[in-house]
């Protein structure tokens, strides 16, 4: 683990190491919940409050929790907190609610929770793991925007629900599908390797350190397996 | 053995917490949650009925109401939200009816059919708009949608039902018995010995003022329909019921008649020139004529992969004075498409060609979207009057 300021550790989520572009996590609800952008916003706001809570919590009990329960500790922590979020979307924001259906639940399998709680939180102070959480929040936040955007304006011809008139004759329906959705997603990955010229973290960079289940596996294992293939 | 302790001691700890947690967040927004889905739930009977406020839902088991209402709501300002369940052209035709204070429809919604969506669906929409500001006796009125018979009658009965049950609710009194209801009703009142079991009687002779004859099941007698009278006659044709020496005589005689009644079967070969179609002919002491004959319709000349053709001719009992008038006419048998053509068994159906002549035979109300089965019909009934004619001609003539 690299050393970093506080201010890269917040920013780095946004662009560098953003988890929805760079690293490629939570790939099911950016398909699922950008087909508008009021929807990707709550997903990703959602999603932002639990890694914030889940990060700070688990930071602070990463002396406590033991080695070898630790991700069934993580998944309680995280699932607590999105039942949480799920409850006062629920109560405060049913159209949110409506909106995002089943995938709001699913926030406790999303990659992006568990793996910053098992990348950074558990082997960062309780302020960094913070600042993690927050820029990744934030990343993963702006990055189902940009791809809402995409989809809502070319697909739907309205904006957050804002109807755009001049592209309603125009409108690509296919956008708003989920083919046209994994599109959309290849396209703004292609654009985010041209902006950062390929300097995103290098695959090798996810040593088995940085792997949930190097603890059990043979260490190296799977990176000589790579090498082979 | 220690690790493993303390592994299960921390892990459940953090359950522990995170249960606690939630079960507090949950205290504090479930009443909100509710509160949500009831506005909701109000939100959706307000389509239907704008004016009212705040509904509350309705026991209604064991209440006596239309079958087809499923759930009754009741505004807090005056007026009911009804959702009705009912079968239009298939079954599952699910709709909510708001009944203004004032009985009539505010709204009507369909929430649910396995109508054509071309046909009845659209039909369903119009239909909704014309039922519109109509109360209790000014829903019979409402016209039918074209092409979509099934499902606009479904909807009127639906809609009518809504509004009885709206003032039934109300505290008010109203028959929601249907027509075979009031009927068994009647003859059951008339004739209580029978248990409510009839079966209409065939009628061969010119039985005049009579409209119609039922016999009981168990055989404990009669009831003869006399405009709006229903008296009870015995096996013997006794007179049971109190009436009018006028009319009991009517009933007597028409009995009398009735039980004496002695049919001589025909020779069809005896015949020259008789319709391929008829089956069997008899004729009555009296010189009326009963008629058996074949009607083509769908069953024969149609079929395609939604209808296949059954093969079946409509088998047609008619009985007709010498001089050609219908007396009674009864549907025997018939393969039409269920649901469609098959209506030519209801008697409100055959029962239109009673008194009527080879001259106004034709004047009858067809069967919705069943065209062919209808001309097959009226051509069975066309060559039953041309039999009794060749008939009154007289054998070999």
């Amino acid at each position: 683990m690299k050393k970093n300021g506080n201010l890269s550790v917040l920013t780095k989520g946004i662009f560098k190491e953003n988890p929805v572009f760079i690293l490629i996590l939570g790939t099911c609800p950016t398909l699922a919940t950008t087909t508008n952008v009021v929807g990707a916003f709550g997903m990703g706001i959602a999603a932002l409050v639990v890694l914030l809570c889940s990060n700070v919590l688990i930071s602070m009990l990463r002396s406590v929790i033991p080695d070898g329960v630790r991700i069934p500790c993580y998944i309680t922590i995280i699932a607590g907190f999105v039942t949480m979020v799920q409850m006062a979307v629920q109560a405060f924001f049913p159209a949110l609610y409506e909106m995002l259906g089943v995938y709001l639940a699913l926030i406790v399998v999303n990659c992006i929770i568990l793996g910053r709680a098992e990348m950074f939180a558990s082997k960062n102070s309780v302020g960094k793991s913070a600042l993690d959480g927050i820029g990744m929040g934030l990343g993963f936040t702006l990055a189902l925007c940009a791809m809402a955007t995409v989809r809502e304006v070319f697909g739907a011809a309205s904006f957050a629900g804002i109807a755009i008139p001049f592209l309603a004759d125009y409108k690509i329906e296919f956008l708003v599908k989920a083919p046209g959705g994994m599109l959309v997603y290849g396209l703004l990955i292609a654009l985010v390797c041209a902006l950062t010229n390929g300097k995103g973290p290098k695959k090798k960079e996810f040593t088995c350190a940085g792997c949930p289940s190097a603890g059990y596996c043979k260490t190296g294992a799977c990176q000589s397996k790579k090498e082979e293939a | 053995m220690k690790k493993s302790f303390k592994n299960t001691f921390v892990l459940g700890c953090i359950c522990a917490v995170v249960s606690v947690i939630l079960a507090f967040t949950n205290a504090l927004t479930a009443p909100i949650i509710e509160k949500n889905e009831s506005e909701k739930a109000n939100a959706a009977l307000s389509e239907v009925l704008p004016s009212g406020k705040s509904f509350t839902k309705l026991d209604i088991t064991g209440q006596k109401l239309p079958s087809t209402v499923k759930e009754a709501y009741r505004a807090e300002n005056g007026g009911y939200v009804l959702k009705l369940s009912t079968t239009g052209y298939a079954p599952g035709m699910v709709l909510m009816c708001g009944i203004s204070p004032d009985g009539t429809v505010a709204g009507t919604k369909l929430i649910a059919s396995g109508e054509t969506p071309s046909i009845g669906g659209v039909a369903a929409e119009s239909f909704a708009e014309k039922v519109l500001g109509k109360d209790a006796s000014g829903i019979d009125g409402v016209d039918t949608v074209g092409g979509a018979t099934k499902t606009t009658a479904a909807y009127r009965s639906a809609v009518k039902d809504a509004l009885n049950a709206a003032i039934l609710l109300g505290g008010g009194d109203v028959d929601i018995r249907t027509e075979e209801e009031i009927l068994r009703d009647n003859l059951s009142a008339a004739l209580p010995s029978a248990g409510g079991e009839f079966e209409k009687l065939f009628i061969t002779e010119d039985i005049a003022g009579v409209d119609d004859v039922y016999k009981a099941k168990n055989e404990t007698g009669f009831v003869c329909v006399i405009g709006e009278q229903f008296i009870a006659l015995d096996m013997n044709g006794e007179v049971l019921s109190d009436t009018t020496d006028e009319i009991a005589s009517v009933a007597r005689a028409a009995m009398q008649l009735l039980l004496s009644t002695q049919t001589t079967d025909l020779t069809l070969t005896d015949y020259v020139g008789l319709p391929t179609q008829l089956i069997s002919a008899k004729v009555t002491a009296t010189g009326n004529y009963i008629i058996e004959i074949k009607g083509i319709g769908y069953g024969i000349l149609g079929g395609n992969d939604y209808h296949p053709a059954s093969g079946e001719y409509i088998v047609i009992r008619v009985s007709m004075t010498a001089d050609g008038r219908i007396i009674d006419c009864l549907t025997v048998s018939q393969g039409e498409t269920n649901g469609i053509g098959s209506a030519c068994a209801n008697e409100s159906f055959y029962g239109q060609f009673d008194g009527k002549t080879e001259a106004n035979y034709g004047d009858i109300e067809a069967i919705g979207g069943a065209t062919v089965t209808t001309n097959g019909y009226k051509q069975a009934i066309l060559r039953a009057f041309e039999s009794v004619k060749i008939f009154e001609k007289g054998a070999n003539q």
